[in-house]
C-alpha cells in the first residue's frame, strides 16, 4: 500500500449508522456525541427527519448519521424502509445498534437482523445504569462472543461511555475484516432453503452479489420480501415457493412467521444466556405511576390536567416573548430604518416598503419562534418522558372514532393557542396518514388570532350574550372538526386506518442537553425554511395594499379592487360589499388582521404626531422590555398553578379605536349577518403560516389545497346557511 | 378464547396470531408470537385500547387488534 493511500483514507470520514429500537435513547446518543454539530434535515422525498454529524476523533473523520428508530428491518413503514435501504446501500463502515439494556430480548430481535448485513457492529448497550438498579446483571464480553459484535455499556444521559464508542468506532473501521459479526445459525431447514436460494438465485448474478450483502439477500428473497423482489426484479416465485414449501409444512406456519420466529429464537437464545435478573421482582416506578395516571376513574382527569398545563406554558411562556419582539420590531427598528432611509433621501415608497413590508414581514417570522421554542420543548418532554404514549392510550378511543389516532388529541389541541405550532406538533404521529388527517382538522380549532375579530363584532352586536356567542363559535369548530374527521375516513382517506400498536415505555427524565438541542434544532430550522416563504408572502401583500403608489382610497388599491370582485360571492352570505371582503383577504396573513384592516378601511385613522423618541431611549426601552416580558414570563408559569395573576391591558388608545370600529360596523351588518361573519372568519382557509408549516411539515402542497378547498367549502356553506335560514327564519 | 377477552391481571399463553399481512408482521416484530406468555395490565379508561405485557415490556394495542391473537388462559 502506497503512502498516499494511507493518507486518504485517513482523510476519507469513516461513515457510521446509528440503528435502535425507538425510546433506546439513540437520540440522546446522537446529541451526546455530536452536540451541536448536528445537522437535521430531511431523508430524500420524505418528511422523515434526518441527523448527520461531522467530527474529529484522534485525527479521523467520523460522520455519524441517525437512522429512523425502529423495531424490525421489514419493509412496512416508512421508517423501516430508510433505515434499510440505506444500510444496503450506502453500506456504512460501522453499525451502532443502541440497545436497551432493561428491555434486551425485543431490543436484540432488530440486532439480529443488523447482523445479517455483515458490516462490522458496535453494540452501545445503553440506559445501562437503569438495568443495573434493577438488579440486572449483563454479560457483555458473552455477548460479544454469541454476536460477533463489540458491546459497549453506555449511559447516554449521563454521557457515560461514550469514549469507548468512539475509540472502538475506528479500531472496526480500520480492520473491518477482522470484525465481521457471526453468522447466526437460524436451523437446519431455513438455512439449507437459504443455500438453495443462494445457489439458484444470487451466485449467477453478479448483478445482486455486488449490491447487496448476500446472506441478507438470500434471507429475503426466501421471506419474498415485497420491496427486495421489486428492486432486484429477481422473478423466481415458482421456484421461491418451492423452495419454502418444505419449511411452511413442517412448520406449520407462514413463512414470515417462520423467520420471525428464528430471529426471535435467536434474540431470546443471548438474552438467556448473557442477562441474570434479580429473583425477586420489584414492582417498578413505571407500574406504580401507571397505575395512577392510566386508572379507569383518575386517567381522563390527570390527563386534562397534564393537557391543560402543556397549553397554559407552551402559550403563557411564549406570549410575553412574542409581544416584545412583535413591539420591538413595530417601533424602535421601523422608526431607526425611516430615520436612516431619510437621510440618504430615499422616496417615500422605500421608506414604506422596508418598514411595512421588510421589517413587518420579518418580526411577522420572528413573533412566531417563541411560541414554537415552546410547544418543541414540551412535545419533546411528552415523549421523552414516555407520557405522550400514555396521553394516546388514554384518548384514543375517542379520537380514533373521527379516524384520528390518539396522538393526534394534542396537536388539536394546541390548535386553540395558535394552528402554526399545531401543524409542527403533528410530527408526533408516525404513520403519514393519521398525521395528514390531523394537519387538515386542526384549522377547525379557533386559534387565539381569531378571537379579537369575534371580540369586536360581538361587542358590537352581542354585548348582553358575549359569552354564549362566543362559546357557540368553539363548539361549532369542533363539531364540524367531527362531522368532518368522519367525512374524510369515508372519503380521502378511504381504508384500513392505520394500525395502534405502540410501545409503553419506561417513564424517563429527558436529558436536558438533549432536550435542548431538539428544542433549538426545531426553532431553527422554523427560522430558516418558514420564514423564507412568510417573509416573501408579507412583501406581496405589502405590494398588494399599497399599490398603485400613492392611492388615497383604499378601495383603489390593489387589495380593495380583489374585493370588489370577491364581493358578490359573498352576498349571498349577508356582507356582500368590497370593505368585508377585502378585510376577509388581508386576513389569510394572519386572522386578527381583519380587525386591523377592517379599522383601516372603515375608521379614518386619526394620524395624531407622536413625539419620536431618541435613539437612547429606545434602546433603554428595548432592554427594560425584554425584561418585563422574561418576568412577566415567568409570573405566567406561576399563575398557571394560581399563584399570580394575568394582567392583560388594553392600550387606552387601541379600546378608543376598537369603540369607534364597533360604531361603524353596527351601520354596516346586522347581528345575523355579523353572526355569519365571524363564522366565516372561523372556518374560512387557514392563514399563510398554517399553509406554509404544512407544506414543510408534509413537503408537499397538496394538504394544505386539501385544506384550502375544503375550508373555503365549509365556512360558505356554513355561512350561508345561517344568514339563509336566520332570514328564513324572520331573525334578520 | 383472544387476547381482548381477557381481564386486568389475566395471563395467557398464544395460541394463534390469525392476523394476516402488515398487521401480522407488526404483531411478530413486536414480539407478539405463538408460544409467548402475555399478560392483561390495564383497559384504557375509555375501554380500548389494552395494554399488555410481552417478552418484559409493555404493548399497547387496540381490542380490534388483538382479536385475531388467540391465547389460552393460564391459571
Amino acid at each position: 500500500m502506497s503512502v498516499q493511500t494511507v493518507g486518504s483514507q485517513e482523510v476519507r470520514a469513516i461513515t457510521v449508522a446509528v440503528a435502535g429500537n425507538p425510546n433506546a435513547g439513540k437520540s440522546t446518543l446522537i446529541n451526546a456525541i455530536a452536540g451541536t454539530r448536528l445537522h437535521v434535515g430531511n431523508w430524500p422525498g420524505v418528511t422523515v427527519e434526518k441527523k448527520e454529524a461531522v467530527f474529529e476523533y484522534g485525527g479521523r473523520k467520523i460522520k455519524l448519521v441517525d437512522l429512523p428508530g425502529t423495531y424490525s428491518l421489514s419493509p412496512y413503514t416508512q421508517e423501516e424502509i430508510i433505515a434499510r435501504d440505506y444500510l444496503v446501500h450506502e453500506k456504512p463502515e460501522v453499525i451502532i445498534d443502541v440497545v436497551d439494556a432493561t428491555n434486551l430480548e425485543r431490543n436484540l430481535y432488530l440486532t439480529v437482523q443488523l447482523v445479517e448485513l455483515d458490516i462490522p457492529m458496535i453494540i452501545a448497550l445503553n440506559i445501562h445504569d437503569e438495568a443495573e438498579k434493577k438488579g440486572y446483571r449483563i454479560d457483555a464480553k458473552a455477548m460479544e462472543r454469541m454476536l460477533g459484535v463489540r458491546v459497549i455499556p453506555t449511559v447516554a444521559t449521563k454521557e457515560l461511555g461514550l469514549a469507548d464508542l468512539l475509540k472502538a468506532i475506528v479500531e472496526l473501521a480500520d480492520n473491518p475484516a477482522g470484525h465481521l459479526p457471526k453468522r447466526l445459525h437460524y436451523g437446519e431447514d431455513i438455512e439449507s432453503a437459504a443455500q438453495a436460494v443462494s445457489a439458484k438465485i444470487i451466485d449467477g448474478s453478479p448483478s445482486l452479489t455486488g449490491k447487496y450483502p448476500a446472506r441478507w439477500l438470500a434471507y429475503k428473497l426466501l421471506e419474498s420480501d415485497d420491496h427486495v423482489l421489486r428492486e432486484t426484479t429477481v422473478d423466481n416465485s415458482g421456484f421461491l415457493e418451492e423452495a419454502t414449501r418444505h419449511l411452511r409444512k413442517a412448520h406449520g406456519d407462514d413463512i414470515e412467521s417462520i423467520m420471525a420466529d428464528a430471529r426471535y429464537a435467536q434474540a431470546s437464545g443471548v438474552t438467556h444466556e448473557v442477562l441474570k435478573k434479580p429473583e425477586f421482582r420489584k414492582t417498578e416506578v413505571t407500574e406504580k405511576i401507571d397505575g395512577i395516571v392510566l386508572n379507569r376513574f383518575l386517567g381522563i382527569p390527570i390527563f386534562f390536567a397534564a393537557m391543560w398545563l402543556v397549553f397554559k406554558f407552551t402559550f403563557d411562556v411564549s406570549a410575553p416573548f412574542a409581544e416584545w419582539i412583535h413591539t420591538m420590531t413595530d417601533g424602535p427598528f421601523k422608526r431607526w430604518v425611516a430615520v436612516m432611509l431619510g437621510f440618504i433621501h430615499a422616496p417615500p415608497w422605500t421608506v414604506s416598503l422596508a418598514t411595512d413590508g421588510v421589517i413587518a414581514g420579518v418580526g411577522f417570522v420572528i413573533v412566531f419562534v417563541p411560541v414554537i421554542f415552546a410547544m418543541m420543548f414540551f412535545i419533546t418532554f411528552l415523549e421523552g418522558s414516555g407520557y405522550m404514549a400514555r396521553a394516546a392510550f388514554v384518548m384514543d378511543r375517542a379520537m380514533h372514532a373521527m379516524g384520528l389516532h390518539g396522538k393526534s388529541f394534542i396537536p388539536m389541541l394546541l390548535g386553540f393557542g395558535c394552528n402554526v405550532p399545531a401543524v409542527y406538533a403533528t410530527r408526533t404521529l408516525e404513520n403519514p396518514r393519521d398525521k395528514a388527517l390531523t394537519a387538515l382538522l386542526i384549522p377547525l380549532m379557533s386559534c387565539g388570532a381569531r378571537l379579537p375579530v369575534y371580540v369586536v363584532f360581538i361587542g358590537a352586536f352581542f354585548p348582553s350574550h358575549a359569552g354564549t356567542i362566543l362559546w357557540s363559535l368553539y363548539v361549532m369548530g369542533i363539531v364540524l372538526a367531527v362531522v368532518m374527521g368522519i367525512i374524510f375516513k369515508r372519503t380521502l382517506f378511504r381504508g384500513e386506518s392505520p394500525l395502534f400498536i405502540m410501545e409503553l415505555p419506561p417513564y424517563r427524565l429527558p436529558s436536558f442537553k438533549s432536550l435542548m438541542i431538539h428544542t433549538w434544532e426545531k426553532g431553527k430550522h422554523f427560522l430558516i425554511k418558514a420564514g423564507t416563504y412568510i417573509f416573501a408572502v408579507s412583501i406581496l401583500v405589502w405590494f398588494l395594499l399599497n399599490l398603485p403608489w400613492g392611492v388615497e382610497n383604499k378601495k383603489d388599491s390593489y387589495l380593495g379592487k380583489t374585493g370588489q370582485i370577491i364581493a358578490p360571492v359573498l352576498a349571498p352570505l349577508g356582507f356582500g360589499n368590497w370593505e368585508a371582503s377585502s378585510s376577509l383577504i388581508s386576513g389569510l396573513i394572519a386572522k386578527e388582521i381583519v380587525v386591523g384592516t377592517m379599522g383601516e378601511i372603515y375608521v379614518q385613522k386619526a394620524k395624531e404626531k407622536k413625539e419620536t423618541p431618541t435613539l437612547s431611549e429606545d434602546l433603554k426601552e428595548i432592554g427594560t422590555s425584554f425584561g418585563d416580558a422574561a418576568r412577566e414570563s415567568l409570573a405566567n408559569v406561576f399563575s398557571t398553578f394560581g399563584i399570580a395573576s394575568i394582567s392583560s391591558e388594553e392600550s387606552a388608545e387601541e379600546t378608543g379605536e376598537r369603540a369607534s370600529l364597533r360604531t361603524v360596523i353596527k351601520g354596516q351588518f346586522t347581528p345575523l349577518s355579523a353572526y355569519a361573519f365571524i363564522t366565516f372568519v372561523l372556518l374560512y382557509m387557514p392563514c399563510v403560516v398554517v399553509a406554509i408549516a404544512m407544506r414543510q411539515e408534509f413537503g408537499t402542497w397538496k394538504w394544505f389545497g386539501v385544506a384550502f378547498v375544503y375550508q373555503m367549502a365549509l365556512a360558505w356553506v356554513v355561512a350561508f346557511a345561517i344568514y339563509q335560514g336566520g332570514r328564513l327564519l324572520g331573525i334578520g | 378464547m383472544d387476547l381482548s377477552m381477557l381481564k386486568p391481571g389475566e395471563r395467557g399463553k398464544i395460541t394463534k396470531v390469525g392476523a394476516i399481512g402488515l398487521l401480522k408482521r407488526r404483531l411478530m416484530d413486536m414480539g407478539v408470537l405463538v408460544g409467548e406468555e402475555v399478560k392483561l395490565e390495564k383497559i384504557a379508561p375509555l375501554g380500548d385500547p389494552i395494554e399488555v405485557t410481552i417478552k418484559n415490556y409493555k404493548l399497547s394495542l387496540r381490542k380490534k387488534e388483538a382479536e385475531g391473537i388467540a391465547v389460552e388462559v393460564i391459571r
